[in-house]
C-alpha cells in the first residue's frame, strides 16, 4: 500500500496489551486519514453512550496520507475521541516532528483503551510496544516530560506528546501536546489523563513509500514556492496575531464575554505593536515552509509563543490591555497544557458573573474584567483544580449549570465548547458555522468566516442561503484536515479539489478525481453528526447563545447589528437543505447510502 | 419649492437615491419614511409612510425609528445633497452614555441630522398625542449630547451637510455647488474629499505606519486611492499593491467604512470613507 501503512495499533491500558490490526484499504479511502480516520475509528471503538472519561472511551492518533511526503505543511497528525467537555465529537490537530515519527513508527493510527492503575507513559519503538512507568512524570509539565523521556530512554530522537497537570486533573478543556504544540479543543488532555497515561513516545524508521515519487517531489516544489508569495505573507510576517487590530476595527472581535465586539486597548495587544515592541523570533512546523509561529518576549526575557485565538481569549475576552500580562497567561496554559480559548471563555464567563455578583468565590478572588493578577492566579487553580478552578475546570456550560441563576445567559458556548474569536453577529456566515458544527463553536473545522470577510456576501445580513457556503466549507476543512494539509496553505491551490485528487493519486497510486474528494467531505461530516446523533445530538444542540440573539452591538462600524432567532433558525434551515438533511437536521436513509454509511443510527430519530 | 425635493436631480438621479446610497457606505439598514401618496424610485431600503400627513420632522423620526433595526440611528432628511461622511461617523460616536446626539449650527438644533436611540420612541409618540412637534421638547426629556459648531466645523468647515433646498434658486445654488465640487475647483471641499488610508497586518509593518490621509479628485475610484498610496508609500508596491499600481496583489484586499470587502478597483470612493487594505485570509 502506498501512502499508508495499512495496519492500526490498539493498546488496552487496562489489560496492559497491545494488539496490530490491519486497516482496510476500502477505509482509507473513504476517510482518508487525519480526522476522517479518527472519525471513522471512532464510531466503530467508542461503545455508544460511552462516558468521556471512562476507560472504553478511546483516544485516537492518526496520521495521513500526505505526512511524510516531504509536501509544505503536512506535518500533521490527529486526536480523536469523544469529547468530555460537548460529549460529541473531539477532533484535534497537532503538527510537527511527532506528526512525521508517527508515520515513521509503522502505524496509520493508534487507538488507546482502557486505565492503567497507576500513570504510566507509552513507548512505541519500531514496532515494539512498551507500557512503562510514568510516576516519575506524573505532574510535570508536557515540556519537562519530554526532557524527561529522552532521557530515560538516551535517545534524542525520540518525539513525544504528553499532557500537563490540566490533563492529569481532567480538566475537561485540557490539551496534548508536543514540541511547544497543542492538540487543543475539546478535552482531549482529559481523555488522556483518565486513562492515567502521561505520553506517548515515538521512534521508528519506517520509510514512507508513495507510487509517484517523481510526481509528488514535483508537486511539493511547487507548493513550497507558492507558499512563499503574497499569499502566505500575513502568516509568514506576522502571524496570526494580524487578526487582532482589523478584527476590532471591524467590530468582530469579541470582548468583556462578547459585551462588545471593538475593545479600547487593543491598540496595544495588536500584532502589528507586539510585532514592533515584543517579537523575539520566528518558528515553524517540521517541513513548512510558512513559518508562521511568533515567539513574543516577556519583560522576564521568557519566550511565548502567541495566536490570534491565545490573544484574544486571554486578553480583550477579558479585557485585559497589558501584552505582558496576556504573554504570562499563555505561559500557564502551556505550561499546565490547557485550551486558551476555553480557559478565556470560562474565565470571562466567571467574570462576568462576579461583576453581576453571582459567583462569591470569583469575587473574594478578585475576578474582574481586566484583572489580570487574579485571571493568572485562577488560570493555575483551574489546573489544579483548586478553589474556584474546580468548577472553572469544568468548562463555562457545566460551571453555569452549577451556579444556576442568570449565569447560562453568560456562557458563551456551543455544544459546550467556548466560542473562538470571531463575533458571530457581525459575521453572519460564521454565527451559522458555529451554530451547526459538530465540534461545537469551532473556527478550524468550518473556516465559514471566509465567506465573511470577501465581496461574496454582507456579513451584517443573514440569508438561508449561507447553508451552501458553511456546508461547502465544512466538507473543504475535513479533506484538509483528512490529508493532512495546513489551512495556511489553502489559498495557494488554484482549484484545490483537482490538485488535492492529482496529489493523492500520486501518492497512493489510486485514481482519485474531484467529485471522489468532494464526497469525501461530505462523507466525513456527515458521519461526525452521525456520531453525535448516537451521542444523543438534538436539534436544539445546533443553536447560538441567547446573548447573540438578544443583544445588538454596542459599539465600533458594527453598531446596533444583532441577529434574530428567526435569522439563525432560517440559515440553520439553509443548511439542512444545503446538506440533503430533514428540516430538523436529521439524516435521511437514502443520503446514508449515497455515502456508504450505516444506516442503523436512523434508531436515534425515533428517540 | 412645488416639487418633491426627494426626486430633484443631482448627477443624473433623484436625490433620494444619492443620499441612500452614500449612507450605504455606514449602514446596512436604510429605513426611508415618505408621505402617504408619495412617489419615490425603486430603492434597496425599508419604506414606511407616514400614518398621519403633516406632523412635521417629530412623526417622521418617530416613524423611522420605529422601522430600522438597529438600535441606533442616523437620521437625516432627504434634501442635503452633501452628507459628509466623516461627520456622521462623528456624531455616531459620541452617543455612547446618550440617547440623543444633536449638532448645534447656524444658530439652532439640527435635528433631521443627529443620531437617536430607538429607546426614545416612546417619548416621541408621547409628543404627537399632545401635539408637541418640535424636537426640541425631546432633547429636554432625554439625554442629549449637544454637538458645538466647532466641533462640526473641524470635520465640516462650510457646514454642507446642512444645506437643504426650499427655493428653487436654493436647487440651481446647490447644484452650482456640486458642479463645482465634481470638478475640484473648491479647495475647502478638496480637503473633504480627502480619504483616510487604514493599514494592517503586512502593509503596516512595511510602512510603518497605520494610517494615512490622501488628497483625491472628485469621483475618485478605488484604483486613484491604491495609486495616490503607492505615491505617498512606495514600499508597499510590490508586497501589497500590485505593479500596475492600481490593484492589490493577491493576498490583499480592500474593506471601505468597516462595512464592505471590495473586489473591482473601479469602485467609486466618497468623500470621507475610510479605507482599510488588510490581508486577505483571516485565519487562525
Amino acid at each position: 500500500m502506498y501512502g499508508f501503512h495499512g495496519r492500526l495499533l490498539h493498546i488496552d491500558l487496562t489489560g496492559q496489551k497491545s494488539s496490530w490490526h490491519e486497516l482496510e484499504e476500502s477505509r482509507l479511502r473513504a476517510f482518508l486519514g487525519g480526522i476522517g480516520l479518527g472519525t471513522s475509528l471512532l464510531y466503530d471503538f467508542a461503545p455508544p453512550g460511552v462516558e468521556p472519561l471512562s476507560p472504553a472511551n478511546p483516544l485516537i492518533f492518526t496520521s495521513a496520507p500526505l505526512a511524510g511526503t516531504g509536501l509544505t505543511t503536512t506535518a500533521k497528525f490527529a486526536v480523536v475521541t469523544k469529547s468530555p467537555l460537548t460529549g460529541f465529537i473531539a477532533d484535534s490537530l497537532s503538527s510537527s516532528f511527532f506528526a512525521l515519527e508517527l508515520k515513521r513508527a509503522g502505524l496509520d493510527a493508534l487507538v488507546i483503551t482502557g486505565r492503567a492503575s497507576s500513570p504510566v507513559y507509552v513507548l512505541v519503538n519500531d514496532g515494539k510496544v512498551e507500557i512503562r512507568d510514568g510516576g516519575q512524570l506524573w505532574g510535570k509539565s508536557a515540556k519537562e516530560t519530554e526532557s524527561l523521556i529522552r532521557a530515560e530512554l538516551q535517545e534524542e530522537a525520540v518525539r513525544v506528546a504528553a499532557i500537563g497537570r490540566a490533563g492529569e486533573n481532567r480538566v475537561r478543556f485540557a490539551t496534548i501536546s508536543n514540541e511547544g504544540r497543542h492538540a487543543g479543543r475539546g478535552g482531549v488532555g482529559a481523555v488522556m489523563g483518565s486513562k492515567k497515561l502521561k505520553a506517548i513516545a515515538l521512534r521508528g524508521h519506517d520509510a514512507v513509500c508513495v507510487a509517484d515519487p517523481v510526481g509528488v517531489a514535483a508537486i511539493a516544489d511547487s507548493m513550497r514556492q507558492r507558499s512563499l508569495g503574497t499569499l502566505t505573507a500575513k502568516y509568514r510576517e506576522i502571524g496570526t496575531v494580524a487578526n487582532l487590530a482589523l478584527f476590532n476595527r471591524l467590530g468582530t472581535l469579541p470582548t468583556r464575554n462578547f459585551q462588545q465586539p471593538t475593545f479600547d486597548h487593543a491598540e496595544a495587544l495588536s500584532g502589528e505593536s507586539l510585532t514592533e515592541n515584543n517579537f523575539s523570533r520566528r518558528h515553524g512546523c517540521a517541513c513548512c515552509t510558512i513559518r508562521c509561529e511568533r515567539l513574543f518576549k516577556s519583560l522576564t526575557g521568557a519566550e511565548q509563543r502567541l495566536e490570534y485565538e491565545t490573544l484574544f481569549a486571554l486578553g480583550p475576552l477579558c479585557g485585559i490591555e497589558d501584552p505582558e500580562s496576556v504573554i504570562r497567561a499563555a505561559q500557564l496554559c502551556d505550561h499546565y497544557g490547557l485550551d486558551t480559548i476555553s480557559t478565556g471563555g470560562t474565565l470571562a464567563w466567571a467574570m462576568e458573573c462576579a461583576d453581576k455578583g453571582l459567583l462569591p468565590e470569583a469575587q473574594d478572588l478578585g475576578l474582574s474584567f481586566g484583572k489580570a493578577g487574579a485571571l493568572l492566579k485562577t488560570i493555575s487553580a483551574i489546573a489544579e483544580r483548586s478553589g474556584l478552578g474546580a468548577l472553572l475546570a469544568e468548562g463555562s456550560r457545566r460551571a453555569a449549570i452549577e451556579v444556576g441563576g442568570e449565569s447560562a445567559y453568560w456562557a458563551m458556548h456551543v455544544k459546550g465548547l467556548e466560542l473562538p474569536g470571531y463575533e458571530p453577529r457581525s459575521l453572519k456566515t460564521m454565527a451559522l458555522g458555529l451554530a451547526v458544527n459538530p465540534r461545537g463553536a469551532c473556527h478550524n473545522r468550518s473556516g465559514a468566516y471566509e465567506a465573511d470577510f470577501s465581496a461574496q456576501v454582507d456579513r451584517f445580513r443573514a440569508d438561508p442561503g449561507r447553508g451552501t457556503l458553511v456546508a461547502a466549507s465544512e466538507d473543504f476543512g475535513a479533506v484538509l484536515d483528512s490529508l493532512i494539509v495546513c489551512k495556511f496553505l489553502r489559498k495557494c491551490f488554484t482549484d484545490f479539489y483537482a490538485e488535492a485528487a492529482d496529489l493523492l493519486s500520486r501518492v497512493t497510486g489510486w485514481s482519485c478525481s474531484d467529485a471522489e474528494l468532494r464526497q469525501v467531505g461530505e462523507r466525513i461530516n456527515t458521519l461526525k453528526k452521525l456520531f453525535n446523533m448516537r451521542e444523543g445530538w438534538q436539534p436544539q444542540d445546533d443553536w447560538l447563545p441567547p446573548r447573540l440573539l438578544g443583544e445588538t452591538l454596542p459599539t465600533g462600524v458594527a453598531q446596533g447589528v444583532g441577529l434574530t432567532v428567526n435569522e439563525l433558525r432560517e440559515m440553520i434551515q439553509g443548511y439542512y437543505r444545503a446538506r440533503e438533511w430533514d428540516e430538523n437536521g436529521f439524516i435521511p436513509e437514502k443520503k446514508l447510502k449515497e455515502l456508504g454509511l450505516p444506516a442503523e443510527v436512523q434508531n436515534v430519530q425515533t428517540v | 419649492m412645488g416639487r418633491p425635493k426627494a426626486l430633484l436631480l443631482f448627477g443624473g438621479e433623484p436625490l433620494v437615491v444619492h443620499i441612500a446610497g452614500v449612507l450605504k457606505r455606514l449602514f446596512h439598514d436604510i429605513v426611508v419614511v415618505a408621505a402617504p401618496e408619495q412617489e419615490l424610485p425603486a430603492l434597496p431600503v425599508t419604506l414606511v409612510r407616514d400614518e398621519v400627513a403633516y406632523q412635521g420632522p417629530v412623526a417622521g423620526i418617530y416613524y423611522g425609528l420605529r422601522a430600522a433595526k438597529a438600535e441606533i440611528a442616523f437620521v437625516t432628511s432627504c434634501d442635503v445633497p452633501f452628507l459628509n461622511l466623516s461627520l456622521i461617523t462623528y456624531l455616531l460616536s459620541q452617543i455612547s452614555d446618550y440617547d440623543v446626539v444633536v449638532p448645534y449650527c447656524q444658530g439652532r438644533f439640527q435635528p433631521l441630522h443627529a443620531v437617536y436611540r430607538r429607546s426614545v420612541v416612546p417619548f416621541l409618540a408621547e409628543q404627537l398625542e399632545r401635539s408637541e412637534l418640535r424636537p426640541i421638547y425631546l432633547y429636554k426629556k432625554v439625554r442629549t449630547r449637544e454637538v458645538s459648531e466647532d466641533e462640526i466645523k473641524r470635520l465640516d468647515p462650510d457646514g454642507l451637510s446642512f444645506l437643504n433646498m426650499n427655493t428653487e434658486q436654493e436647487y440651481r445654488d446647490a447644484l452650482r455647488c456640486w458642479e463645482e465640487l465634481r470638478r475640484g475647483g473648491n479647495a475647502a471641499q478638496d480637503t473633504s474629499a480627502a480619504c483616510v488610508v487604514e493599514l494592517f497586518s503586512v502593509a503596516r509593518l512595511l510602512a510603518k505606519t497605520a494610517k494615512v490621509s490622501l488628497a483625491l479628485p472628485q469621483q475618485a475610484t478605488l484604483a486613484d486611492v491604491l495609486s495616490a498610496l503607492a505615491e505617498r508609500l512606495p514600499m508597499l508596491v510590490g508586497p501589497v499593491i500590485a505593479p500596475d499600481r492600481r490593484s492589490l496583489t493577491s493576498g490583499n484586499a480592500c474593506n471601505i467604512n468597516g462595512r464592505e470587502f471590495v473586489r473591482d478597483s473601479r469602485i467609486k470612493v466618497n468623500p470621507g470613507d475610510s479605507i482599510f487594505i488588510v490581508s486577505a485570509d483571516a485565519g487562525g
